[in-house]
């Protein structure tokens, strides 16, 4: 254990704005994750539901009926 | 007279510790004697009254990381950092959310922009377009109305401003209908001046849009505006 952590402390968290700075990357991945996968549960939850999904429906007789 | 009371003080203070208090004195001396045997620098003054338990170390190895301190340090700051990261994303979207609630919808985007076919609009005419709730003026001006607007006296305006600041073109007057005064909207080719006269409480424009008599305190607003082709303009 004591093998891994060395080169790892040595690497991210010996020097703080190396820390800082692989703080603030690791929350922009993070944030694009979470974002990524909290959308996809939405859409699975409303699937069939949405505008981009039932689009195709009204677009096609795009010229044709204005009042639905 | 004063050695006298003296005397006579320190006198009643040693008589009752003398005769009262031998005992506590006997007990005190024979701590210290104790104390002065065991070393001769300064040591606790509770040593040696009995407090063996109190003062043993407990054995903490129980307790004691056996991964090394290595692994520890690095759960640790792993920890730290994971906690910070979570904040600050926490704290970017919270930002965000209020920054993207305090800027324009899409409606009023939708909105913000009015593109005007100017060679429908023939020489000496107004057309009024409604841009952003409000009604703009447009006027296609002709050359003596170009050449009125610009001889006059600045200076003896209220709201001392050039024809040339007002317009991009000397032939188009684009401005913002409402009267400076209290909102409403004028009326064209009216007035003393020939440009527009607001029927609330009588303010006259020239044909420059510059307020020349009345209550009005300000010339009519210029809107941001651009000339996109050579006949097409885009109020916004």
């Amino acid at each position: 254990m004591a093998s891994v952590g060395r080169p790892l402390y040595n690497f991210l968290f010996r020097r703080n704005y190396v820390f800082l700075g692989v703080i603030f990357a690791s929350a922009f991945g993070f944030e694009i994750a979470y974002d990524t996968v909290t959308d996809r549960i939405w859409d699975n939850i409303n699937k069939g539901r949405q505008w981009k999904d039932i689009r195709s429906k009204y677009i096609e007789s795009e010229g044709g009926d204005d009042d639905e | 007279m004063a050695s006298l009371t003296r005397s006579s003080r320190t006198l009643l203070r040693t008589l009752p510790r003398s005769s009262i208090a031998p005992l506590p004195v006997r007990a005190l001396s024979t701590s210290s004697t104790k104390r002065d045997a065991t070393t001769s620098s300064f040591d606790s003054p509770f040593k040696g009254m009995g407090g063996d338990t109190t003062s043993k170390i407990p054995d903490f190895s129980h307790y004691k990381s056996k991964q090394g301190s290595n692994s520890n340090l690095v759960f640790q700051y792993f920890m730290v950092g994971t906690m910070g990261a979570l904040t600050a994303a926490g704290a970017k979207a919270t930002v965000q959310d209020f920054l993207v609630n305090m800027s324009a919808s899409a409606d009023v985007l939708a909105m913000a922009k009015v593109e005007v076919d100017l060679s429908t609009i023939p020489e000496g005419k107004n057309v009024i377009v409604k841009w952003r709730g409000k009604p703009v003026f447009i006027r296609h001006r002709t050359a003596d109305e170009i050449k009125e607007a610009e001889s006059v006296k600045v200076e003896s305006l209220r709201d001392p401003q050039k024809d040339e600041d007002r317009v991009k073109k000397p032939e188009w007057l684009i401005m913002i209908g409402v009267c400076t005064h209290l909102g409403c909207v004028p009326i064209g080719e009216a007035g003393d001046f020939g440009g527009w006269f607001c029927p609330c409480h009588g303010s006259h424009y020239d044909i420059s849009g510059r307020i020349r008599k009345g209550p009005a305190p300000l010339n009519l607003e210029i809107p941001a505006y651009d000339f996109a082709e050579e006949e097409s303009l885009v109020i916004g």
